[in-house]
């Protein structure tokens, strides 16, 4: 009974005692990166990291799969540094301006000049790849209609059997916006699949229009084809690093060496980063340095 | 089997970091939720006019969602361990509570008689007689409190905790079952092993006496 008692009460002291070590080690990096829930959150995070290793010698603290809305809440609090972010989130979704289908050029401009007064951060050059909603179709079948930018589903609207996922067929800047934007509606109403589904439903020919993210790494394995938003409908997702002013002002070489990504990386890449991570199962650290390699950016 | 011990050799680092994390969630909160909670019921049996609303109260915080519980701790105590763990002690506290009040005013009322004619103090009968005596159903509020906490723990995954959440949520957002497993199967057993912990300390601390009569009605039936 008492070698009972006396087990137990070291058992639980164990646990606990273990329960803190893991609670309270570690976080120590001088520059703390975040990064949203999803793959080129975490690939360009880590690019991020290790430019900033080798290029300005600092330590990197990583803060990866947040909930969307949180890092930049958590840059304006000071407890994440630098992140990834969209300039159309930036614009519609932080700063909460309507677009007015302004050039992408415009909504950077307006986000770097607002961020730094509002909120003492900075927008970094953009890394060249955009992450908006697009709508997709087989290469093939489109190539076979004829068919490059969204108003030449006009002539096809009767024939298309479109499938999106719940989001997109409810938001305002998803299928009921692009619907009023490009004045029509798919005469088969679309159907409503999880993101999962709806691109293997797209490459088997069940569904022939999806909605997808531009720099998903499927549209690259399935050979979809993006079509062009010729009516500027959807926002600009242009990406780039959100800095917090502070760390510019206290160690230059941080921008130096976030600024060797600028222009480096287009959709295609992204796609191609993207589908490593997502589809051949590799860690987004390792894709991260073998682009970086790569591109002669680290030794 | 190799391919076992490859998916170990490759997968048993990320995985193992994330339980050590779910682990620290888990354990503070319980040790946090036990030491409030356990005392509070024992106040609450001796002030009794207090514990159908202190009960009630704490019973509110259950209906809340516990998505949502945690996503309201963040404005609050921002994005981290911290907003996690504070979810799960609000969470795990009304089964203890509540199971040490019940416990405790459970007890044989002959038994405290008899105390009392033997002159024991009214701390003394706490501490020896009611106490031991409800061991078993305080323990199977901290137990059910536990596995809630294991549980509810994923969602320090989308709120900067950690975790094994955090495994499921990327299998969630990828579509990618095998990550799903990866947190969810050492969930549960982290759960199980928990609960097998508690069992033992069950055990422990039920007095010999109250054993022994519970095997014999066992054997009765």
């Amino acid at each position: 009974m008492k070698a009972l008692r006396v087990l137990f009460v070291a058992i639980v002291v164990g646990v606990i005692a273990v329960a803190v070590w893991f609670g309270t080690r570690g976080g120590t990096g001088s520059i703390v990166i975040g990064g949203k829930i999803f793959t080129e959150q975490t690939i360009i995070g880590e690019m991020a990291a290790l430019l900033i290793e080798h290029h300005a010698g600092l330590s990197v603290e990583r803060k990866f799969h947040l909930a969307t809305n949180l890092p930049m809440k958590m840059l304006r609090k000071g407890e994440l540094d630098l992140y990834l972010d969209y300039t159309g989130t930036g614009y519609v979704d932080i700063l909460g301006k309507p677009y007015k289908q302004e050039p992408p050029v415009e909504i950077y401009q307006y986000v770097k000049k607002v961020y730094p007064e509002k909120f003492n951060a900075e927008w970094l050059s953009p890394l060249g790849f955009k992450n908006t909603y697009t709508l997709t179709m087989r290469r093939k079948h489109a190539e076979e209609l004829g068919v490059e930018k969204i108003s030449d589903l006009v002539a096809h609207k009767n024939r298309l059997k479109a499938a999106f996922d719940p989001a997109f067929l409810d938001r305002d800047d998803g299928y009921p916006g692009l619907c009023k934007a490009y004045g029509f509606e798919f005469t088969q109403s679309p159907g409503q699949l999880v993101i999962g589904l709806m691109y293997k439903q797209c490459k088997n020919g069940q569904v022939d229009v999806i909605d997808a993210f531009s720099t998903d790494g499927r549209i690259a394995k399935f050979d979809l084809k993006v079509l062009e938003d010729d009516k500027r409908f959807f926002p600009p997702y242009d990406a780039a690093f959100v800095v917090r002013g502070e760390i510019l002002r206290k160690y230059p070489k941080v921008r130096e060496a976030l600024e060797l990504l600028a222009g480096k990386i287009s959709n295609r890449t992204m796609q191609e980063l993207n589908r490593a991570v997502d589809e051949e199962g590799r860690t987004e650290g390792e894709v991260a340095q073998e682009f970086l390699k790569s591109e002669g950016l680290i030794p | 089997m190799s391919g076992l011990w490859e998916f170990l050799h490759q997968r048993g680092p990320t995985i193992l970091e994330c339980l050590g994390q779910h682990v620290y969630l888990t354990v503070i909160a319980m040790a946090l939720a036990i030491g409030l909670a356990v005392p509070l019921g024992l106040v609450l049996t001796r002030t009794r006019r207090a514990a159908t609303p202190v009960i009630a109260a704490i019973g509110v915080i259950q209906t809340l969602p516990s998505l949502a519980l945690v996503g309201l701790m963040v404005p609050l105590l921002g994005a981290g361990p911290k907003a996690c763990i504070t979810a799960l002690f609000l969470y795990a506290l009304l089964p203890i509570v509540r199971n040490t009040y019940t416990g405790v005013m459970g007890v044989e009322p002959a038994m405290i008689e008899a105390a009392r004619g033997m002159g024991m103090t009214s701390s003394q009968i706490l501490f020896r007689i009611e106490l031991p005596l409800s061991v078993p159903v305080i323990m199977a509020g901290i137990r059910t409190s536990t596995i809630i906490c294991v549980g509810i723990a994923t969602l320090g995954g989308i709120v900067n905790a950690g975790g094994l959440g955090l495994l499921i949520w990327i299998g969630i957002d990828r579509s990618n079952d095998a990550l799903i497993y990866e947190g969810a199967i050492p969930a549960m057993g982290l759960a199980l092993l928990l609960d097998g912990l508690l069992a033992l300390g069950e055990r422990a601390f039920t007095p010999k006496g109250f054993q022994l009569a519970r095997q014999e009605d066992r054997e009765a039936v």
